[in-house]
């Protein structure tokens, strides 16, 4: 019981970052290397790395050494609850309210 | 229910044009992409019955898609439908989604909740934990909001 309260805090708090909420979708889409996961952010691999390290020990991500390279991918059993769902939905929302509030700024000035 | 998502968002304007522009197919290609070079499909009939489809996701890839049904059209207050989200890999998610715009001050609150979302093991993990977790997730959620709380 303590064990599992402690596995859901450390859910939680690598789940309040909207980098890491980010990673999470990519990788919802695909496994992906550190490097492929840095890239849009222009991050720099140390920096992505210290947040795939707070997913990985949140058992969100699962990473394995492949060659050269680290590739990562959905922790799956952590991933099947509400929570998933739910940050997803969270962001996708963010992400549209912040164009429909620019496009209704933009319709504005243009009846001016 | 505790695990509703509600995100709230103050808008410029007048309660029509936000009712406008989200119901809208044209402004609707602009604000539902979540990515400036996603591609945006959508078809919106906006009457009690009527269908709203969409599907969105980055160029040559998968899309998602979303089918939303309305249950109530009341232009400019408020908008319920029921929604099935397919996501890229075949698996789907129905929720419930109300839409509600509050004018106040010349602005426009928009109050967005969605329900539904799937719990496998809600009713035994209600007994060990799960209330107090998802009460902080909800912190997370709603520590996002902008724009005054009502």
């Amino acid at each position: 019981m303590v064990q599992y309260q402690a596995t859901l805090d450390h859910t939680f708090s690598a789940l309040a970052d909207a980098t890491r909420r980010d990673i999470l979708e990519r990788l919802g889409r695909g496994p992906a290397t550190i490097s492929e996961l840095a890239e849009p952010y222009g991050m720099s691999l140390t920096g992505l790395k210290k947040h795939v390290r707070i997913l990985e020990e949140a058992d969100l991500v699962t990473t394995e050494k492949v060659g050269r390279t680290r590739e990562c991918r959905l922790g799956r059993e952590q991933l099947e609850d509400a929570a998933q769902w739910i940050e997803m939905y969270r962001s996708h929302w963010e992400r549209r309210l912040d164009r429909l509030e620019a496009y209704l700024e933009r319709k504005k000035g243009n009846r001016k | 229910m505790i695990y509703d998502l509600k995100v709230q968002r103050v808008f410029d304007c007048t309660p029509e044009d936000v009712f406008d522009a989200f119901t809208d197919p044209e402004a609707q290609k602009e604000w539902y992409q979540l990515d400036p070079d996603w591609t945006v499909e959508t078809e919106c009939d906006v009457r009690v019955g009527g269908v709203w489809k969409s599907a969105w996701g980055p160029p040559g890839s998968e899309p998602y898609r979303e089918t939303s049904v309305f249950q109530v059209v009341d232009r400019p207050r408020r908008l319920v439908m029921t929604s099935t989200m397919k996501m890229p890999d075949g698996s789907s998610i129905d929720t419930d989604l109300e839409i509600t715009l509050e004018e106040m001050n010349g602005k426009t609150r928009m109050t967005i909740l969605q329900s539904g979302f799937p719990t496998p093991e809600s009713r035994d993990a209600f007994e060990s934990g799960w209330p107090g977790a998802l009460e902080r997730l909800a912190g997370v959620v709603h520590a996002r909001v902008s724009g005054p709380r009502g």
